[in-house]
């Protein structure tokens, strides 16, 4: 009876003894399949060039450029010209950056094209470079390089005028916006 | 059924083109938005130039005629040998007086403003020497408020003001120096 018990508690010790063996060699794995889509792209930014106004939120894609109180004597603000008055209007022009980044492309450059969101204030109108702007899209660069500041001139021909006889209104701030577009060439 | 089978094709041709532009890097975009403001403020200029007649007596050139800080020489004058610049009127106006004077003309210029005319007035620099005044068209003219010349001049017409300088015979060799600013003021 004895040795009956003894048997049977060996054999419950053996298997107790496999059973942990078993468990310490226990071992799990796992994959992760990963991808990735690496898309191309460009992004325009406008950026303060040092010899003009200073642009708020400069280095984003929704700057604003402030000529401050301009007129065709008086003085002008920081980094405002005045490159021509008289006899019907006189211009005030800055200069600004684009920048237009790019990655995974193999476009060599951009096109750049611009247009005023609404119509321009009367008694004013707005040029970039040499391109009078309208609500309509016109083509102010064809090669732009890209991963650099470019500079542009902003320029704003003003009618001599007195308000109400086809000048603008005076004393009063006057905004515009102007929409730009860079696309891969 | 077959016309329709070729039409799927070609759409799926078409996407695929498109989708292989796109990564090929054609067709890229992108946009922004430049805010511009400011304000206008109507402004008054003035200039002075040579009249026509410049050269003649009288009327002597200005230096940078054209602009609104010129220079008038009006040569070396005495009571008994009249003056060295043949373009400047020299006369006696008394027995004891001599008058040396030069023309030129005055062109204000407005932008943004509905003023139909402006009001003109000037001033010297510094006081004169006893015995000796200086006029613009014959009004005297102080160094210690602005003196009205005209009540309403016309913009962008050229308007001739003659300087004279009036001295007496007492007065000591010396050189007569004086800056005259004119002031244009709307109305």
């Amino acid at each position: 009876m004895v040795n009956r018990y003894n048997a049977l508690r060996n054999l419950a010790l053996m298997a107790l003894l496999l059973s942990g063996a078993a468990l310490s060699a226990q071992t799990a794995t796992g994959t992760i399949n990963a991808t990735l889509v690496n898309k191309s792209g460009i992004a325009l930014v406008f950026d303060t060039d040092a010899g003009g106004v200073a642009l708020g939120a400069s280095g984003t894609s929704a700057a604003s450029a402030n000529f401050g109180t301009v007129s065709a004597f008086g003085p002008l603000s920081a980094g405002v010209t005045r490159p021509s008055v008289g006899p019907v209007t006189f211009t005030v022009q800055t200069i600004f950056d684009v920048n237009v980044i790019e990655g995974g492309l193999t476009s060599a450059n951009y096109t750049l094209t611009a247009n005023l969101a609404a119509a321009a204030p009367t008694g004013i109108s707005y040029k970039i470079d040499a391109v009078s702007l309208t609500t309509a899209a016109q083509t102010i660069q064809t090669n732009g390089a890209y991963n650099a500041d470019t500079a542009h001139n902003l320029g704003l021909v003003v009618s001599m005028s007195a308000p109400g006889a086809g000048g603008p209104a005076v004393g009063s701030p006057i905004s515009a916006t102007i929409n730009f577009t860079a696309t891969a060439n | 059924m077959r016309v329709n089978g070729s039409i799927g094709r070609s759409k799926l041709v078409l996407v695929l083109c498109c989708v292989l532009y796109t990564i090929a890097g054609q067709c890229q975009t992108s946009t922004g938005q430049l805010t511009i403001s400011m304000t206008v403020q109507s402004s008054i200029n003035l200039i002075f130039q040579n009249n026509p007649s410049v050269g003649t007596n009288g009327f002597c050139p200005l230096t940078n005629s054209g602009t609104n800080n010129v220079g008038l020489d009006l040569g070396t004058a005495s009571f008994t040998g009249g003056d060295s610049l043949a373009c400047v009127g020299y006369i006696h106006l008394s027995g004891t007086t001599f008058q040396v004077s030069s023309a030129f003309d005055v062109v204000v210029t407005k932008a943004n403003t509905s003023s139909p005319n402006y009001r003109l007035a000037a001033e010297i620099s510094t006081a004169p020497p006893a015995n000796v005044v200086w006029l613009v068209n014959g009004i005297t003219l102080t160094n210690t408020a602005f003196t009205a010349l005209d009540a309403s001049d016309n913009y962008a017409t050229a308007i001739t003001k003659t300087l004279q300088v009036q001295v007496r015979n007492t007065v000591a060799a010396q050189t007569l120096l004086e800056t005259v600013t004119f002031l244009a003021t709307a109305n």
